[in-house]
């Protein structure tokens, strides 16, 4: 429409096709259903950290332990495991399988040559001093503030202190105390990353592929409930009479926002249920698992900056899928027509999505930052690192910015497809009708 | 003053869907829009509509281009009737007049008049799917008018309805009208046309063929009709040896005869009298527009044929 046009503005127009939108699509059967699959998803995922901790439970880390006189080693070996190893009051020793499992290793060349085989997951390495003091260097890929390296740390000054208290002369006194060092040596030889703590990486990896696979199905469903509106107006004809009423940008703007409003009230009606889950999760790990032993990795579950990222993500991710989808739901005569266009868009939202599941192995790579900034993968792939990864605040506000970019682009192209394709029928849907309409809107 | 329409042109890649058309509505007409499927009639409409831009050519509408003036102007009931399937009718009025800017509480109580005055009152809270086609028709024409637009806009307002039905509309239409509405309405059913319309366009394939006032093209057609009843003779097969005289209608009763421009049509009376015939029914009288339709047009007016439109193209002309 021309600027100045009486029907220019946006409202109240828009605002009356959103509302009636929304309360159609909330009053359907189809939306209880999936909304309640999704809140059983999601409770689900709030509730894997718990399960990644009985998991963790079962699982051994086993530490190689090596030093120049393994009269020494043996000695460490069997302070820091019975350290590492507790025995709950009451319990029989020998019925307690320890998550731990320390071994001598004959020199450092074979103990980090274990390592990197992956025998043993890291390498405590003990220097002894001219004056039988005690240092220890920890090959691995522990974090200063994981669970493992604390109480390592614990353990090896324990050590420290008996290999001293047995040092004493009988008489007189002995030597002065020396306070052990504790350093940390990472073995792998990727790009320096923070390290953080394996077990808070896998259930973070678990949660970032929950959300990712949460943000794939609801822009793809939302997505395609704005198409098949706007292609269902058009079967039912009632769109020659709204397109007479209505310009095509209000129509638009009005549909978009109408069925975001619709997925909004569903994401939070899943996520209500999921965060008291979530506030909930330690009485309910005691409850499910027993409490948490001393120490014990925190659980890791969805965090506010985490919420509040997939929430801009998804917003911002569906209005922009949303505008082409409703331009391709123009196109078509019937709702059935809708799978051949809405396929290369599946495509592009399925690479996006892929893009960020395979790249959380890689997530400090320059391709994934790449596509972070993209704008039809960056709902994903953005989402992604800002979970797993370390990510810049100026990184986040450039994805986001091309991202509202974007969809300011995608709605005028949509705005201009819709008011020729609304009033097209019998064409043969497809990707090319898409970009022609797109070109030349007025026939031709 | 008035709608005029001036040298509208608008093709689809090859084919042309109006080719430089024009005419005038004055205000508080109403006016027949006639051609076959395909003629460009709902082209033209929604020109006028501004949902469609024309590639050449204006319309105005009391002086102001129809693309500058808003929505609520102009009231449409499209050829394909459509309704939300699965909301309520009284809500779905609502709704429609909203759009036009009509406040709800205000178009709640003009669309229940409107649906007592249609004799639907009790289809108010019912879902658009369980109404008849008819009933449908009938809501929808109420949501054209609902916001009282200066102009309407109907593409086959009588097509699937009843004679009750048709009798209520045309009530509404003379009604509006008297209230200095424009109407405008595009029909194959002739006779609605010469009961209702006071002046009337024909087009065909994008082109206009004829238009004015009503009775000014009936005259202008030049070629008068008689109709003939003889007793005992209902076949009248000696009618075609007659010179410029050809039996159009031929019926049980009364049959029509069309007369070429410089025959008399006294003539005819004349060689059925030196037959010996008794005639029952001799009237000379101005062309009917179904008759100027066939002869300018080349086929009845609800021959659904449209010719040489591709598919695509065709719905949207």
């Amino acid at each position: 429409m021309s600027a100045g046009h009486p029907d220019g503005s946006l409202l109240p127009n828009a605002g009356l096709v959103a509302r009636r939108e929304y309360v159609e699509k909330i009053r359907s059967r189809a939306f209880a259903v999936a909304t309640a699959i999704l809140i059983a998803v999601a409770v689900g995922a709030a509730l894997i950290p718990i399960g990644l901790r009985a998991l963790d439970r079962g699982q051994i880390t086993r530490i190689g332990v090596v030093s120049s006189d393994p009269a020494v080693t043996a000695r460490v070996v069997d302070l820091v495991s019975a350290y590492l190893n507790p025995v709950p009051p009451g319990a029989d020793p020998a019925t307690v399988r320890g998550h731990y499992r320390l071994s001598s290793q004959p020199d450092l060349a074979s103990g980090l040559a274990n390592v990197h085989a992956g025998r043993i997951e890291s390498l405590l390495e003990v220097t002894i001093g001219p004056s039988g003091g005690l240092d220890f260097t920890f090959h691995g890929n522990d974090g200063p503030t994981s669970a493992t390296i604390q109480r390592l740390q614990v353990a090896t000054f324990g050590a420290a202190v008996v290999e001293y208290s047995q040092s004493l002369p009988h008489t007189g006194p002995g030597l002065a105390f020396h306070l052990p060092s504790f350093e940390l040596q990472p073995t792998d030889r990727g790009p320096s990353v923070a390290p953080i703590d394996p077990g808070a990486t896998a259930s973070r990896t678990l949660l970032a592929s929950v959300l990712v696979v949460l943000i794939f199905i609801t822009l793809t469903v939302y997505g395609m409930w704005v198409a098949t509106s706007v292609a269902s107006e058009k079967a039912s004809r009632v769109m020659e009479l709204l397109i007479s009423a209505a310009t095509p940008r209000q129509l638009l703007v009005g549909k978009v926002v109408g069925v975001g409003a619709a997925g909004l009230t569903q994401y939070l009606s899943i996520l209500v249920p999921a965060t008291i889950v979530l506030a909930l999760q330690d009485p309910i790990a005691t409850a499910l698992i027993g409490p948490a032993d001393p120490g014990e990795a925190p659980l890791v579950g969805l965090t506010l900056p985490i919420l509040l990222a997939f929430g801009a993500f998804f917003v911002l991710g569906f209005l922009l899928y949303a505008f082409v989808y409703a331009a391709a739901g123009s196109l078509v005569s019937r709702p059935e027509d809708i799978q051949q266009l809405a396929m290369p868009l599946s495509f592009v939202s399925m690479a996006g999505y892929f893009a960020a599941i395979f790249g959380m192995t890689a997530i400090n790579s320059s391709p994934v930052a790449i596509l972070s900034y993209v704008p039809f993968f960056s709902p994903y792939v953005m989402l992604s690192r800002v979970m797993l990864g370390q990510v810049d605040a100026w990184e986040i506000g450039l994805s986001l910015g091309l991202l509202i970019g974007a969809i300011a682009i995608s709605a005028w192209f949509a705005a201009r497809i819709y008011g020729a394709g609304v009033l097209l029928y019998g064409q043969r849907p497809g990707f090319r009708t898409f970009l022609r309409v797109a070109i030349r809107p007025d026939g031709g | 003053m008035t709608l005029v329409i001036d040298g509208l042109s608008k093709r689809y890649g090859q084919v042309v869907a109006l080719d430089r058309v024009g005419f005038r509505v004055e205000p508080g007409e109403i006016f027949g829009f006639l051609g076959a499927n395909g003629a460009g009639k709902t082209t033209a409409m929604r020109i006028v509509l501004d949902i469609l831009r024309a590639d050449s050519g204006t319309v105005t509408w009391r002086g102001r281009l129809s693309t500058e003036l808003p929505r609520r102007t102009f009231g449409y009931l499209p050829e394909e009737r459509g309704l939300y399937p699965r909301m309520r009718v009284l809500d779905q009025l609502v709704f429609f007049a909203g759009l036009y800017g009509v406040p709800g509480a205000e178009a709640r109580r003009a669309a229940l008049g409107w649906l007592e005055r249609f004799r639907v009152i009790d289809l108010a809270d019912r879902r658009a799917d369980e109404l008849s086609k008819g009933n449908q028709q009938k809501i929808q024409f109420i949501a054209a008018i609902l916001h009282d637009p200066e102009v309407v806009l109907m593409d086959e307002p009588f097509t699937g309805l009843d004679p009750v039905n048709v009798s209520l509309l045309r009530s509404a239409f003379l009604e509006l009208a008297a209230r200095g509405r424009t109407l405008i309405f595009s029909t194959h059913q002739m006779e609605m046309v010469e009961a209702l319309a006071g002046a009337i366009a024909i087009i065909d394939h994008g082109r206009l063929l004829t238009g004015g006032p009503t009775r000014e093209v009936r005259r202008r057609a030049g070629r008068p009709v008689v109709r003939l009843a003889v007793e005992g003779d209902p076949e009248l097969a000696w009618v075609s040896s007659l010179a410029g005289v050809r039996l159009i209608r031929p019926g049980p009763g009364i049959s029509e005869l069309s007369v070429e421009p410089g025959t008399d049509p006294q003539s005819i009376l004349r060689a059925a009298l030196a037959r010996g015939a008794v005639v029952t029914c001799f009237e000379i009288a101005d062309p009917s527009l179904e008759e100027i339709f066939i002869e300018l047009v080349g086929r009845p007016p609800d021959d659904g044929v449209s010719v040489g439109a591709p598919a695509a193209v065709e719905s949207a002309a």
